[in-house]
């Protein structure tokens, strides 16, 4: 396997090409490392700063410019940029990085001096029966298909969980034709005074942003049912209705051919977790995050964490903790560097952390003990919550016995749609937080780059 | 930017039907707008999925694709010609009993 890998060497490497890395990169670039900069996706941006294809550019427009010029500028600065290239392993503290080429499964491996993780989210998902059949789908998915693609995940859709994620993507979805036929909100976050909550004050432009998607959706008639939550999804061979626990205790259908269920965010954790980098529950009790600094230098020396993989706050944290996150390893790494006043960014970073635990406490996450013993929470592997509580129940009261008991977590996609459900079913503690292991490697690999590193057919 | 006509239409091939797309956009994104929206089969209970993620996580939108199998459509983007195959038939038996 040695002899096929690519090997290559960097000042630092930066892991994930959205908001918080293009932000570290280009500051490291600028302050005169040499700074690799890998992602999976075939397009730097990540979720957030996502690229519309050339063809649809040029006939829809750019989609948020500013990550278009952040982009160019980051290419500008000498950056390596190797969109393509997924990190499936490390170690040495993230000093040596194992890549496979997304296109024809090439290995690589990297050396570096420093090591910054910022890997993002992926949406979080509470289980209800039904939702695995096609065509109930996650916000983010619906909003992919609306902005990048110009398509409505369909005629006729039901928005539901929680959050302020589920705004935006109603308004996309309006944009692009969609009718929607209700927001289904979990939490009251959307009251009279909700423009004078303290926090939120101190930023007026996030406050303003979700005060003019209320408006967009009153205009287009869209209601915004609160206190209220999806209990089934029916359909034969992809999803046609939805029953909706209401507000005063009742239940009513409404006929859908898409449903977009999304509860907030989970960080991507795994790299720091796989490192061994010492973590804490977050703020929901659902998550392990890396202890960090202000800086984002982890309890692993030379591995430093920015971005919602370090905890939610958006993409606007996430560029300010990217960029200090940068500066340290400046310090680190370049030590005859005159000193760089940060003491903004520094105070830019705490205002937005008041805001994500202003968000964290309008859209608090439901119980999982009201999940169904029928339901399926392994989507993969087809994983009961009743098979996983009954594991729990039997002897193997911890996490990771009952993963091994059921399978619960065990497919391809690693538990990360699950993991949070089974830790808070099977968990021995309630809030401490469990979570799969992260191991080698951390996303699935073509089999042939395992075995031999050699181009996939 | 000011935005120009619609984008360039490719042909595409969807289980043996031609049809037709824009260029650039995600494989899924022809599918639905296309109204296919049951992919492939669950291996282990066999259930009929679909794209669910749409961010390449959950690998729940994995087709054929130009004879690739096992190809992520959420990442995948339409080009001239592609050849697209869903893989909907019922398992032969049950994976686990």
């Amino acid at each position: 396997m040695a002899d096929v890998m690519a090997q290559s060497e960097a000042d630092v490497a930066v892991i994930g090409g959205g908001p918080a890395g293009l932000h570290a990169a280009l500051v490291l670039a600028r302050g005169g490392l040499s700074v690799v900069l890998l992602d999976e996706s075939d397009t730097l941006g990540g979720q957030y700063y996502k690229r519309r294809a050339e063809q649809l550019t040029a006939a829809f427009g750019d989609f948020r410019p500013r990550g278009t010029e952040l982009i160019r500028q980051v290419r500008d600065s000498g950056v390596d940029c190797r969109t393509g290239t997924l990190v499936w392993g490390a170690e040495d503290g993230g000093r040596t990085l194992f890549t496979s080429d997304v296109r024809t499964g090439a290995l690589g491996r990297v050396s570096t001096r420093a090591t910054l993780a910022a890997t993002g989210a992926y949406e979080r998902s509470l289980p209800f029966p039904g939702w695995t059949l096609p065509g109930v789908v996650t916000p983010g998915f619906a909003l992919h298909l609306a902005t990048m693609d110009r398509v409505p995940v369909g005629q006729r859709v039901v928005l539901a969980g929680t959050g302020p994620f589920l705004l935006p993507v109603a308004c996309a979805l309006l944009e692009v034709g969609a009718r929607i036929e209700a927001l289904v909100e979990l939490n009251h976050p959307y009251r009279p005074g909700f423009s004078s909550i303290g926090g939120a004050l101190r930023q007026p432009a996030r406050l303003a942003e979700a005060a003019r998607y209320l408006l967009t959706l009153a205009r287009h008639g869209v209601r915004v049912e609160q206190g209220s939550r999806v209990l089934a999804a029916h359909g034969d061979t992809q999803v046609t209705a939805v029953d909706i626990a209401q507000e005063d205790g009742s239940v009513k259908q409404l006929e859908t051919d898409a449903l977009c269920v999304g509860f907030g965010f989970r960080p991507s954790t795994e790299l720091p977790r796989l490192l061994g980098c010492a973590t804490e529950p977050d703020p929901s009790g659902t998550e392990q995050l890396p202890i960090v600094d202000a800086d984002g230098a982890t309890s692993v020396d030379g591995l430093y964490v920015a971005g919602d993989c370090a905890g939610i706050a958006g993409v606007h944290a996430a560029g300010v903790r990217g960029q200090l996150a940068a500066h340290a390893i400046l310090r680190r790494l370049s030590p005859e560097r005159p000193t760089v006043r940060l003491s903004g960014l520094r105070r830019r970073a705490r205002a937005l952390d008041r805001f994500a635990e202003l968000a964290d406490r309008l859209y608090p996450l439901p119980t999982t003990a009201d999940i169904p013993d029928e339901t399926q929470v392994c989507r993969c592997e087809g994983v009961s919550a009743g098979e996983i509580r009954q594991a729990a129940a039997t002897g193997w009261n911890d996490l990771h016995g009952t993963k091994a008991a059921t399978r619960a977590g065990m497919g391809p996609c690693q538990g990360r749609e699950c993991g949070h459900i089974v830790a808070a079913l099977a968990g021995r503690n309630e809030g401490a937080a469990e979570c799969f292991a992260a191991r080698m490697p951390i996303r699935p690999l073509p089999m042939a780059a395992t075995v031999e590193g050699q181009e996939v057919p | 930017m000011s935005t120009n006509s619609l984008p360039q239409t490719v042909t595409v091939t969807i289980d043996g039907t031609p049809g037709q797309a824009w260029a650039g956009q995600s494989v899924t994104a022809a599918l639905v707008a296309a109204g296919i929206w049951p992919l492939r089969r669950n291996p282990v209970n066999g259930q009929l999925r679909g794209p669910f993620c749409g961010m390449g996580v959950c690998l729940e939108c994995e087709v054929t694709i130009n004879g690739r199998p096992g190809t992520r459509s959420c990442t995948a983007h339409v080009t001239d010609g592609m050849d697209i195959r869903t893989h909907t038939e019922p398992l032969p038996t049950a994976a686990h009993g």
